[in-house]
């Protein structure tokens, strides 16, 4: 039983500790150069891994860039401290994390990836007015709990889809409508299925016939049964909704099969806007369009955060630009505060508008905790790169559809 | 049951009553709560695993189930949450019936039982992904509303103290079985079925009592588990997780002992908490560090924690031995 006490003991010392300096605080703000506070939390370890790395990425470049800046201009030019927190991709160590930046005294928290680490995270956060805003959790639900911490930066689920459906019957018939029929190919986890359920419904609408709905679980190792259907089908279009693994083993699979559809189009899929399929699987990936979370290709910030990923031996994804700008923009929220007071900081991301960093959301305005300028783009890889091709404000090219078979 | 026998477990709930009250950081609190029910669940666990000797290695069933009806029965029926909560126990009670009259009517034991719980809680994940009063994939959000009708406490310590509420029932369950004509019954079906029912005990129904009781406590701690995070998805109500977790509670604490479980619990839970601080800048190195220790503590404490020397003198001086054979 002494292995649990010393935990807590230290434990409380810490608590203690960092609840004195909150005390203290007002009083160490007013010199010159004194830290401010800010929770990052991401899954780093566990199924979700590889996304939560990038986001952490993204958070750490933000954090450089602003104190490289002098800091927090409105704080007598206070730094930005990072105190990172590892969710496990497990809802449980979300909460638990949570509470310990809490603990740690941080003045808001900035993170989550994966809708279910956001709901505990930010439930566990609202106990204590900690003001959290979620980077990429996609569950409508996640703004509609009457949270008054919690905000989202970027589009919910419902938001996606709708301008990825707008978009796709304008692509059509732009090209003289060339694709009537369509196979779905989903993962049966919270993107894959509830985005099926929603294409059943709204695809046959706007003139599209579902030949078939094909789920598979992930993690899958075989795409070969699921490409075999498709070639017997022989839909105009395939619209997979999958992980990255999943995705790049259907691309693949549906490479080496010589199934060639008119078009592929992802919605928020896994692997169609990641660079790191582009430059493993080039021939796999040419063509495939997505509409996704992504940066705004016409800012030079975004040109040279790639090349900062990069150089940071990774590749580059929309976690890295997307937590890049939304630490930005709390950093803004907590200078417009004029204080790391998290009522304050609640209040002016409740009331005021922000700029979005890379991401070509225009100005950020929260209406009930979700940002109502968030935008998805479409992009398709074009020549081993990724491209935007939709909407035509941020568009760097045309969209090559359909496909030459 | 006399009074010596619940002197240990009085005292130890005393103690665990008395800590949120020494001005723990809510982050303590808060894994306090998720160590008990994981406790909770270990001791439902210990009931079937550890006195009855049949290993589950799908409780995950029972938890989510008990969480799924707690959650939506308040959701979707509007009920209260204590009723919900109820019912949720009785679900759970009602599914380890079900599993446990297949299963040991087919004479299932051992591994083969093991495979067959792990394939139930299996088959229950991959429904409540797909079904639609379980909110699919995406999950169930349960709405914040602080209040003792919704079994939400602003206060933390007050749901800590219900959990706790729940251990010490869960803890007296156990005592009563080491001490029960039942809890007899059990322990001579786990030691030697063949020679149980040789002398009268009706394995079947002692199985299915035991299964039973089991599914409840762990339906409680899914139904707890989902009030404290106000959140559940298929993955955390059946997933393997939570068998992994209920399972090597009271194996590490020391298997078919009242007190195994939640001394599993603890030392299990209050080390990933340790190790977390030892990571440094690398991500998962604490998993590591925690996975040499589990090594360790089977390699060096076979019988669990409580089978370490000076717990066990103790009980060989008073002649006792509930540990079971080759455990």
């Amino acid at each position: 039983m002494t292995s649990i006490l010393a935990p807590s003991r230290r434990a409380v010392l810490r608590t203690g500790l960092a609840a004195t300096s909150l005390v203290a605080m007002p009083a160490i703000l007013r010199a010159q150069g004194a830290s401010v506070k800010l929770g990052i939390i991401q899954p780093v370890t566990g199924a979700l891994a590889n996304d939560g790395d990038l986001g952490k990425l993204g958070a750490e470049l933000a954090v450089q860039d602003i104190n490289a800046a002098g800091g927090l201009k409105a704080l007598g030019g206070a730094k930005l401290e990072i105190v990172f927190a590892d969710s496990r991709s497990n809802p449980e160590t979300a909460a638990q994390e949570t509470e310990r930046l809490n603990g740690e005294g941080v003045a808001a928290i900035v993170g989550g990836f994966g809708s279910g680490l956001c709901a505990t995270a930010s439930q566990a956060a609202s106990r204590y007015d900690l003001p959290y805003l979620i980077d990429v959790g996609v569950a409508d639900q996640l703004t509609k709990r009457g949270l008054k911490n919690t905000f989202r930066f970027s589009p919910s689920f419902g938001m996606v889809t709708k301008s990825a459906l707008e978009r796709l019957v304008a692509l059509n018939d732009a090209a003289g409508k060339p694709a009537r029929t369509v196979v779905i190919v989903h993962e049966d986890g919270l993107f894959g299925s509830g985005l099926a359920k929603l294409l059943q419904a709204e695809l046959p609408k706007l003139g599209f016939e579902i030949l078939e709905t094909v789920s598979h679980p992930s993690p899958a190792r075989d795409m070969a049964n699921v490409v075999l259907r498709i070639r017997s089908l022989q839909p105009d279009l395939v619209i997979p909704s999958n992980y990255y693994g999943e995705f790049v083993l259907l691309a693949r699979t549906m490479l080496q099969q010589r199934v060639r559809p008119k078009g592929i189009y992802a919605i928020l899929g896994g692997g169609a806007s990641s660079l790191r399929f582009v430059k493993e699987f080039p021939q796999a990936a040419e063509g495939v369009m997505d509409c996704n979370h992504w940066p705004d290709p016409k800012n030079p910030l975004t040109a040279e955060l790639r090349k900062r990923t990069e150089a940071a031996g990774r590749a580059f994804a929309y976690n890295v630009p997307m937590n890049y700008s939304a630490v930005r923009l709390m950093a803004e929220a907590i200078e417009k505060a004029g204080a790391p007071d998290r009522l304050k900081i609640i209040e002016a991301l409740s009331t005021q508008s922000f700029s979005s960093g890379v991401m070509p959301y225009g100005q950020s305005k929260f209406d009930t905790g979700q940002n109502t300028s968030a935008l998805p783009l479409n992009t398709q890889v074009q020549g081993g790169d990724v491209k935007v091709i939709a909407p035509e404000a941020f568009a760097e090219t045309k969209a090559n559809f359909p496909l030459k078979a | 049951m006399s009074a010596r026998d619940l002197l240990p477990a009085i005292v130890a709930l005393a103690l665990l009553a008395a800590l949120p009250f020494l001005g723990l950081s809510g982050s303590v609190l808060n894994f306090l709560v998720t160590t008990l029910i994981i406790a909770l669940a270990g001791l439902g666990w210990n009931v079937l695993g550890g006195f009855g000797g049949q290993y589950s290695f799908g409780h995950a069933a029972f938890f989510g189930t008990g969480a799924y009806a707690t959650a939506i029965l308040q959701m979707k029926l509007g009920w209260n949450a204590w009723g919900a909560l109820g019912a949720g126990i009785g679900f759970g009670a009602l599914v380890g019936l079900a599993i446990g009259y297949l299963s040991f009517r087919a004479g299932l034991r051992g591994s083969y039982f093991a495979l067959v719980t792990l394939a139930f809680a299996e088959v229950f994940r991959i429904l409540a992904n797909a079904a639609d009063f379980t909110g699919g994939a995406a999950g169930l959000l349960l709405p914040l509303r602080p209040g003792l009708a919704t079994l939400q406490f602003a206060d933390r310590k007050l749901f800590y103290l219900l959990v706790l509420a729940f251990v010490g029932v869960a803890l007296l369950i156990s005592r009563w079985l080491e001490r029960s004509r039942f809890g007899a019954h059990l322990i001579a079906v786990r030691e030697n079925e063949e020679a149980a029912r040789a002398l009268g005990v009706d394995a079947l129904a002692v199985k299915l009592r035991a299964i039973a009781l089991s599914a409840a406590i762990t339906g409680a701690a899914g139904g707890l588990y989902v009030q404290s995070f106000l959140y559940l998805d298929a993955g955390v109500a059946y997933g393997t997780w939570i068998s992994v977790e209920a399972l090597l509670a009271p194996i590490v604490g020391g298997i078919g002992t009242a007190f195994g479980p939640l001394v599993g619990a603890l030392a299990l839970q209050g080390l990933g908490e340790i190790t977390k601080h030892l990571a440094g800048g690398i991500p998962g190195v604490d998993l590591v560090v925690f996975g040499a220790c589990l090594i360790a503590v089977i390699a060096f404490a076979p019988q669990g924690l409580l089978g370490l020397r000076p717990f066990r003198r103790r009980r060989k001086a008073r002649g006792e031995r509930t540990v079971p054979v080759g455990a």
